[in-house]
């Protein structure tokens, strides 16, 4: 097993050496913390300044000026009014040609920025609740367009509540059918911003992706570069194939921990700052949730065990870079999966297609970790035999063993195809390696 | 360390490279693997490393199937050479002396006059992509020695080296032979094969033609002959005892000589009637013999197990 460590600690050190190796320590969780943070920030954040509009009105029914009126009770934090209304213009019903002009004319400030919305009630509106309204918006602000919907929805009703023969009090008829804002919280009552934890477990994938696929194909790498420089001959001599394999997955897989390392250091100075950094809480309920940053270094470390072995077997039936790109895309494709499959994993993190897709090995590292990362931070139960834990323990475990497989396999046609130069091995001669004793 | 091959044999597809090959390779002495390119050479190297699985047949060492210690004991230089371009030279053969066993102090301290004895001393920090090709198969070299194997596999040892390295290379060999090491290198040029080795074996499309000590194989596969030039009448000669022939040409005469015939007997004959001006006993060359020997359809051959063959 001496060897053994002799080749890992060469690998280890050819990596660690790198300057690739401390630029990416540093702008690996920079980005990471980008992407989570700033995303998230945008999309909470309230609006500094008063949004401009103007509203039209065709309905002769004071519509634009109840609406107008309707909207003053938003605020900025500052108290200033969130809504700046520049104008309520009221043109009669039949007035085409003004009512054009106007809208030329609107178009045109929306296009210089000069407002942000306007808003028109077209005529006899209560008749025609679906299309008598209509906004138009250089941007989709979904808070507004949903405060506006709110408030014209209240406005239209009210109209035909007047107008209807149903004899009861208009107040209290709105009142008992007011719209309500639904807040979600979890178990744990708390309430982390669906935006964020989007976010977060995109990122976690994507990097445990990245990582598979950057020192993952490393392995390869190294495999083809001793196969094209004729070293291979040397160093079978010297040392038993699975030796070797073993020593460099592992030798790899180490200076990948020791990235990771020194980012979780890193996360726990972060930590222990939390309070002087201005920071989400919500994002901090995810990156300082013990199960998702445990969970994380599991699965990219026996993630990257699982691929690297694929990769050193790829290596070593391919006889050049060149070739090995052809390989690789499909390889790549499938650590991809997640992001495509992810959107279903997403919304339904718990359902049955979620969890046995997060259970087939080859997805596991990624899936999984997506679930866990969406799941975890509102979890009560933290048992390694049920729920949530317990599945992603299941399936840390069969990664484990499909991993053990795979470098069964592996070390046996690495012993043979690391002596094919020149010519790439055909799917019977591999299967041949597989079974040749 | 004594290495011996037990009727291995590799088949690629149709083709046999390497048939039933048996031979004996002695403790101490450098045994020279000839034969033209693709005749089986290297894949027989191949298999005693354990690089290749013969088909049939044993690689027996010291008697018995090579243990776990055996790729600890043995340097071996392929054929294809090549070493890590981006490392050192002295990291190089730190890392493969250790992958040997050998302790990378020791590896460091035993580098230094090695590299002195094939001048890389000045080289031992550069990276390896900085040398020459012939520098990189010193250093090859080298690293096949450096852990003090017991056994030495050289596969086409000579090839790519300049006339100057290659006595170079001579001389260690030989060095490393009175140090009581076992040397196997194959070579498809005989006229090196026919300097350095104490044993020879000869092989041809796979088969063994010839096989032995070079001095046994020479006298049993030579014609003798010897290359005379004299003052007098030399008819008596063609009478002489052991003298098959003679071939008469302008100013000397080639005297083709009887198996097991005492060229010594010739001589002191001669000296008595003649006056001799040039009395030289020409030995057979390697390549003579194998040309010889390969134009007889191997397959004809019949190849001794224990060693040493017969037509």
């Amino acid at each position: 097993m001496s060897k053994f460590w002799v080749i890992f600690r060469r690998e280890y050190a050819q990596v660690v050496k790198k300057k690739s190796f401390v630029v990416g320590i540093i702008l690996t969780p920079l980005s990471m913390i980008g992407l989570m943070i700033v995303p998230a920030f945008l999309a909470t954040r309230a609006a500094t300044d008063p949004e401009t509009l103007v509203i039209v009105d065709q309905s002769q029914q004071e519509l634009g000026q109840r609406f107008a009126e309707s909207l003053a009770e938003y605020t900025l934090d500052d108290g200033r009014s969130y809504y700046d209304i520049q104008n309520t213009l009221v043109v009669e019903p039949g007035d085409d040609e003004r009512m054009r002009d106007l809208q030329d004319s609107l178009n045109a400030a929306i296009n210089d920025k000069q407002i942000k919305y306007y808003v028109v009630f077209k005529p006899l509106a209560q008749h025609h609740p679906s299309d008598s309204v209509f906004m138009v918006s250089n941007t989709d602000n979904l808070r507004t367009q949903k405060r506006f919907e709110n408030k014209i929805s209240y406005l239209l009703s009210t109209l035909r509540l007047g107008e209807s023969e149903v004899n009861l009090p208009v107040d209290s008829v709105l009142a008992l059918t007011r719209q309500i804002e639904l807040t979600v919280r979890d178990a744990k009552g708390a309430s982390i911003p669906f935006m964020v934890k989007y976010l977060s477990a995109f990122v976690f994938v994507g990097i445990i992706m990245g990582m598979i696929l950057g020192y993952g194909q490393q392995v390869m790498r190294s495999v083809i570069d001793e196969k094209n420089s004729r070293i291979m001959e040397v160093l079978v001599s010297s040392v038993s194939p699975f030796q070797l394999m073993l020593g460099k997955v592992l030798g790899l897989g180490a200076a990948t921990m020791t990235q990771v390392a020194i980012w979780v250091v890193l996360g726990l100075g972060l930590y222990a700052l939390r309070g002087s950094v201005a920071m989400d809480e919500s994002i901090g309920r995810i990156i300082f949730n013990p199960a998702i940053v445990i969970f994380f270094v599991l699965f990219l470390t026996s993630g990257y065990v699982l691929y690297s072995t694929i990769f050193a077997l790829l290596g070593s039936i391919v006889t050049s870079e060149k070739e090995a790109a052809s390989v690789v895309a499909p390889i790549s494709l499938i650590l991809m999966l997640p992001f495509i499959l992810g959107i279903h994993v997403i919304q339904e993190p718990n359902s049955t297609l979620s969890i046995v897709l997060s259970m087939i090995p080859l997805l596991t590292p990624t899936l999984m970790q997506m679930r866990v990362a969406f799941v975890a931070p509102s979890l009560t139960d933290y048992s390694i035999f049920s729920g949530m834990i317990g599945q992603a323990t299941l399936g840390l475990v069969l990664v484990i063993l499909t991993s053990i497989m795979f470098v069964w396999i592996a070390s046996r046609v690495f012993r043979v195809g690391i002596l094919m130069y020149g010519k790439r091995a055909t799917l019977p001669e591999i299967m041949r390696w597989i079974r040749h004793k | 360390m004594q290495l011996r091959l037990d009727r291995i044999r590799k088949e690629y597809g149709d083709k046999v490279a390497v048939n039933d090959l048996s031979l004996e390779v002695p403790e101490g002495v450098i045994y020279g693997v000839i034969g033209p390119n693709g005749a089986g050479k290297t894949t027989t190297i191949r298999m005693i490393m354990n690089i290749t699985a013969p088909d049939s047949g044993r690689v027996l060492i010291d008697g018995r199937p090579p243990d776990g210690s055996f790729l600890n004991r043995v340097g071996y230089l392929p054929e294809e050479r090549g070493l890590y371009k981006k490392m050192t030279v002295s990291e190089v053969l730190t890392y493969l002396a250790e992958l040997k066993g050998y302790p990378a102090s020791k590896a460091r301290a035993d580098m230094v006059p090695w590299l002195e004895r094939v001048n890389l001393a000045e080289y031992q920090n550069s990276k390896v992509e900085e040398l020459s090709k012939g520098m990189a198969q010193k250093l090859q070299f080298v690293s096949t020695i450096l852990h003090q194997p017991d056994l030495l596999i050289l596969d086409e040892i000579f090839s790519g080296l300049d006339p100057l390295n290659m006595e170079l290379l001579k001389d260690i060999m030989m060095e490393q032979k009175r140090a009581g090491r076992t040397i196997l290198f194959s070579t498809h040029v005989m006229e090196q094969a026919e300097k350095l080795c104490d044993h020879v074996c000869m092989i041809a499309s796979g088969n063994k033609v010839i096989d032995g000590r070079l001095g046994d194989v020479k006298a049993q596969f030579g014609r003798n002959c010897i290359h005379l030039e004299i003052e007098g009448d030399g008819g008596f000669i063609r009478a002489l005892p052991g003298v098959k022939d003679v071939l008469e040409f302008n100013n000397y005469q080639e005297l083709a000589l009887e198996d097991g015939a005492d060229s010594q007997a010739i001589l002191r004959e001669l000296v008595g009637r003649v006056k001799v001006l040039r009395f030289d006993v020409i030995e057979p060359s390697l390549y003579d013999i194998f040309i010889d020997m390969a134009r007889i359809d191997p397959s004809q051959l019949v190849a001794d197990p224990e060693g040493g063959s017969h037509v």
